[in-house]
């Protein structure tokens, strides 16, 4: 039925990530129980030129396994990663992961963060600043491009690692949870910001957070995980304008909806659970 | 309100440290006049025979005979020169050996282990091993200072990269970093301020095995004696001359002060700020 639903919404358009059957297991390698966790469980994506993806699930559901997988950081159990129909197996720039913890560099100031990457593929000084100080000001940072990351902010560290993607111009933006540290307000700015390059740039981009409303406000599609199946649960498309309500009816419905599916899965996994601990008091 | 604040910082920053610097020259003016006057009082107790305590102002006359017939500024530079040659050729094996631990698990694993066994060997007890082996010469001290330093620069290398918060190698492999690149431009400076932590460590062990091996290592070059300060100071103790002694330890501690409050200091404070490290000394 997942798998029918997917293929329907890739119908027309340009696909520009596929992911094919990837599961991954987790081996605890604790004494008293050795047991191996399936994390992700034969996970089938396929996801449009510039659609804006975000992925949805509670801890330990494996979505930024699946983000590392995609980005080529992590490698999956079996299945695998097309972009652009190609089979990718490493790191690539032309899929930029933002982490939570924006992963800048401490030693180098924010424009030097910025052309880091370009520094790396042997773009030219004088281009590669051109470049790195188009994003800066794009991001607003451009009072700051001379500090180093420790005098900014979480919100202003996390649009130069924005800023840091988008100068390599990736295919595809892979957000690990990037706003979860931020505050609200700090939150909110930096969803229409997001929204606004989105529009302007086009990318496409993937963006995993446990924060429904998040996904909610910013996704073309959301994909919620399910930590019990390890599969995909549910797969929506949203065609509302943006910037959304969060308050708006549909909004809400969906929101009720997601979150008593998370709330089935949840009780399915902790029943899963005492019954595999009875069994092992059995034995 | 944000962009305020970090403005701000910056002078902020420059306010408390040059207060910081009058109260700490006051403070030292003051502990240096102490201890001239206790050393002065105890000078006139005449515990002592003058020649075995001699007084702060003998003492200052012999540093100025002492370096008046050279013996001391000649043997600054000779310990200097050794220092250099011994402390740059421990940074040279330490690092290339400590980045082939980094490269072979299981080499590194081991070596570890030894190099923490040799790290906690006195440095002395390579005095004899170094008098048979090479001989009253340059080579022999040489060697001291190399084994006493090498294995902390060996192991700081090691675990300096070792410790490199992975997040930063995996947002630098995602943009394309690999090989030379990644160790060139992420790796060397990740681990740069334990880095430099371990070299100021390992100075300071070349440091100590330098005085202890020009004290026990006379070296005869080219039929000319070279002394450096280790042996000035035996010297003094041949002759029973404690002037003597006391102004060359006065020369080789202002020595190690210069060089650790000075010179690895600056640098270590330089790296710190730069790389934010210092945040919350500031907000103190």
């Amino acid at each position: 039925m997942i798998a029918s639903e997917y293929k329907e919404k890739s119908a027309g358009g340009a696909v520009m990530l596929q992911v094919r059957a990837v599961s991954k297991v987790f081996e605890t390698n604790s004494q008293k129980a050795p047991s191996n966790h399936v994390v992700l469980n034969g996970v089938s994506i396929d996801i449009k030129d510039g659609e804006f993806v975000t992925i949805v699930g509670p801890s330990g559901c494996g979505k930024s396994t699946l983000l590392n997988i995609i980005a080529g950081l992590d490698s999956p159990d079996s299945g695998s990663v097309f972009v652009k129909g190609e089979r990718k197996t490493s790191t690539d720039p032309d899929r930029i992961v933002i982490f939570q913890e924006g992963a800048l560099f401490p030693w180098l100031t924010v424009i030097e963060n910025v052309e880091f990457g370009l520094k790396l593929t042997g773009v030219p000084k004088e281009k590669r600043m051109e470049s790195a100080s188009h994003f800066v000001h794009m991001m607003q940072l451009s009072r700051f491009s001379n500090s180093y990351t420790y005098q900014l902010s979480g919100g202003m560290k996390q649009r130069v690692a924005i800023a840091r993607a988008l100068a390599m111009n990736p295919d595809i933006l892979l957000m690990d949870e990037p706003f979860a540290a931020l505050d609200v307000q700090t939150r909110d700015m930096l969803h229409s910001h997001l929204l606004q390059i989105h529009e302007a740039t086009k990318k496409t981009i993937l963006f995993v957070t446990h924060n429904i409303n998040e996904a909610l406000l910013l996704g073309n599609r959301i994909i919620v995980l399910s930590p019990s199946l390890g599969n995909i649960k549910r797969d929506i498309s949203i065609d509302l304008p943006r910037p959304r309500d969060i308050d708006s009816p549909e909004l809400v419905l969906l929101k009720r909806q997601i979150l008593k599916e998370l709330e089935e899965d949840f009780q399915l996994a902790r029943k899963e659970n005492t019954t595999a601990t009875k069994e092992k008091a059995a034995n | 309100m944000l962009e305020k604040k970090t403005q701000q910082q910056p002078k902020k920053k420059q306010q408390t440290k040059s207060r910081f610097d009058v109260t700490d020259a006051a403070n030292t003016a003051l502990f240096l006049a102490a201890f001239v006057g206790i050393w002065q009082l105890v000078f006139m107790l005449g515990i002592w025979p003058k020649t075995l305590m001699p007084s702060p102002a003998q003492v200052a006359t012999t540093v100025a005979n002492l370096v008046s017939n050279s013996l001391l500024t000649s043997g600054i530079g000779v310990t200097m020169i050794r220092l250099a040659a011994g402390f740059v050729i421990s940074i040279g094996i330490g690092a290339v050996v400590g980045l082939a631990m980094v490269k072979f698990r299981g080499f590194g694993k081991t070596m570890s282990s030894f190099a923490v066994g040799l790290l906690t060997f006195p440095s002395i007890a390579w005095v004899p091993f170094a008098i048979l082996l090479i001989g009253f010469n340059d080579l022999g001290i040489l060697f001291v200072v190399i084994m006493a330093s090498v294995f902390s620069v060996m192991i700081t290398t090691y675990s300096s990269i070792r410790n490199i918060p992975p997040i930063y190698l995996r947002a630098a492999n995602n943009m394309g970093a690999k090989g030379f690149a990644l160790f060139r431009y992420v790796m060397i400076p990740a681990a740069t301020p334990s880095l430099i932590l371990g070299i100021r460590q390992a100075w300071s062990f070349a440091w100590h095995a330098l005085i202890g091996a020009e004290m026990l290592i006379t070296t005869v070059m080219y039929g000319v004696e070279r002394y450096g300060l280790g042996h000035v100071l035996s010297v003094g103790r041949d002759y029973n001359d404690m002037s003597q002694i006391i102004a060359t330890m006065i020369a080789i501690f202002t020595i190690g002060l210069i060089f650790d409050r000075v010179i690895f200091r600056k640098i270590e404070e330089r790296v710190r700020s730069r790389w934010g490290l210092d945040q919350h000394s500031d907000n103190a």
